[in-house]
């Protein structure tokens, strides 16, 4: 093991017992959502302390399951101190969160599509969802649900090429790659309907 | 992989230290302040990040990062105190 690693695990592990001691201590629930997120950025850095493309793909699915459950803990949450309806005032005013949902929600879109795969999916779904609860929704699942299916017969389809017709191997990485990413994001997109309502 | 030191790497631990201190002990102990003091440990460990290479891991954390505060002050302002 090099001094890189030790000294990275050294930093990592004394953040960790600062971090759990403040968590033990703290009594207010959303102070603890917000430790929370505290111990999943020392958990990406210890695993990011592998510094291989091991790191990166163990990075990646960690992100998104990151935010899953960050975004499923506020709703319980929200649901558990009967704060369902928006406030009539709300003590601040931040202009951005009114502004940006729909660009923020088109660039994670964008990015996902560019990374594909699980993971692509996985990012773009994430910018619906965000979009979704920000905005609420009045679209026809119907509709995702079935592009939902035939995303998964493309899917399929390019495993029996892969079987069948080796030789075009690249051709069907590009159809699994685009199918799984339609097919995830729109399983994963459903989340942000959940609550159903306008204006969630 | 970086064997010697990189200065990138070195900083990136000292803001994480920094950063994570901040959080766990805010002053003063509001909601907002504490995410504010949670982008630092971030930014130390996008600089732990960009030390190793890690391209994609990096832009997908900024991402998701972003969408993280976006989560957290929507449950803040719910909450009603800041």
């Amino acid at each position: 093991m090099d001094q890189v690693y030790v000294l990275g695990l050294l930093v990592v592990f004394a953040g960790v017992l600062i971090g759990f001691y403040a968590l033990m201590r703290e009594r207010d629930d959303l102070h603890r959502i917000l430790l929370t997120d505290l111990a999943e950025i020392l958990a990406l850095a210890l695993i990011a302390l592998v510094a291989t493309d091991l790191a990166e793909a163990l990075i990646l699915p960690g992100l998104v399951v990151g935010i899953s459950e960050l975004l499923a803990v506020s709703e319980v949450y929200l649901a558990k101190e009967d704060l369902r309806t928006p406030p009539t005032a709300p003590p601040f005013r931040i202009e951005v969160m009114e502004s940006a949902p729909g660009i923020m929600a088109l660039i994670l879109v964008a990015y996902g599509i560019i990374l594909s795969g699980f993971t692509g999916g996985a990012v773009a779904a994430v910018g619906a969802i965000f979009y979704f609860l920000c905005r609420g929704q009045n679209e026809q699942f119907a509709i995702i649900e079935t592009v939902s299916g035939y995303a998964w017969v493309f899917w399929i389809g390019a495993f029996f090429i892969f079987m069948l017709l080796p030789a075009y191997w690249f051709f069907a990485v590009m159809i699994a790659g685009g199918a799984i990413l339609v097919k995830v994001m729109a399983k994963m997109s459903l989340i942000g309907t959940m609550r159903g309502g306008e204006h969630v | 992989m970086s064997m010697a030191m990189s200065p990138e790497f070195l900083l990136g631990c000292a803001v994480l230290l920094i950063g994570i201190t901040g959080t766990a002990f805010p002053r003063p102990r509001s909601y907002v302040s504490r995410l504010i003091s949670l982008e630092i440990p971030a930014f130390g460990l996008l600089l732990i990040m960009l030390s190793f290479d890690e391209t994609l891991a990096l832009l997908t954390f900024i991402a998701v990062t972003a969408i993280a505060t976006f989560v957290l002050v929507r449950v803040i302002e719910r909450r009603g105190s800041v």
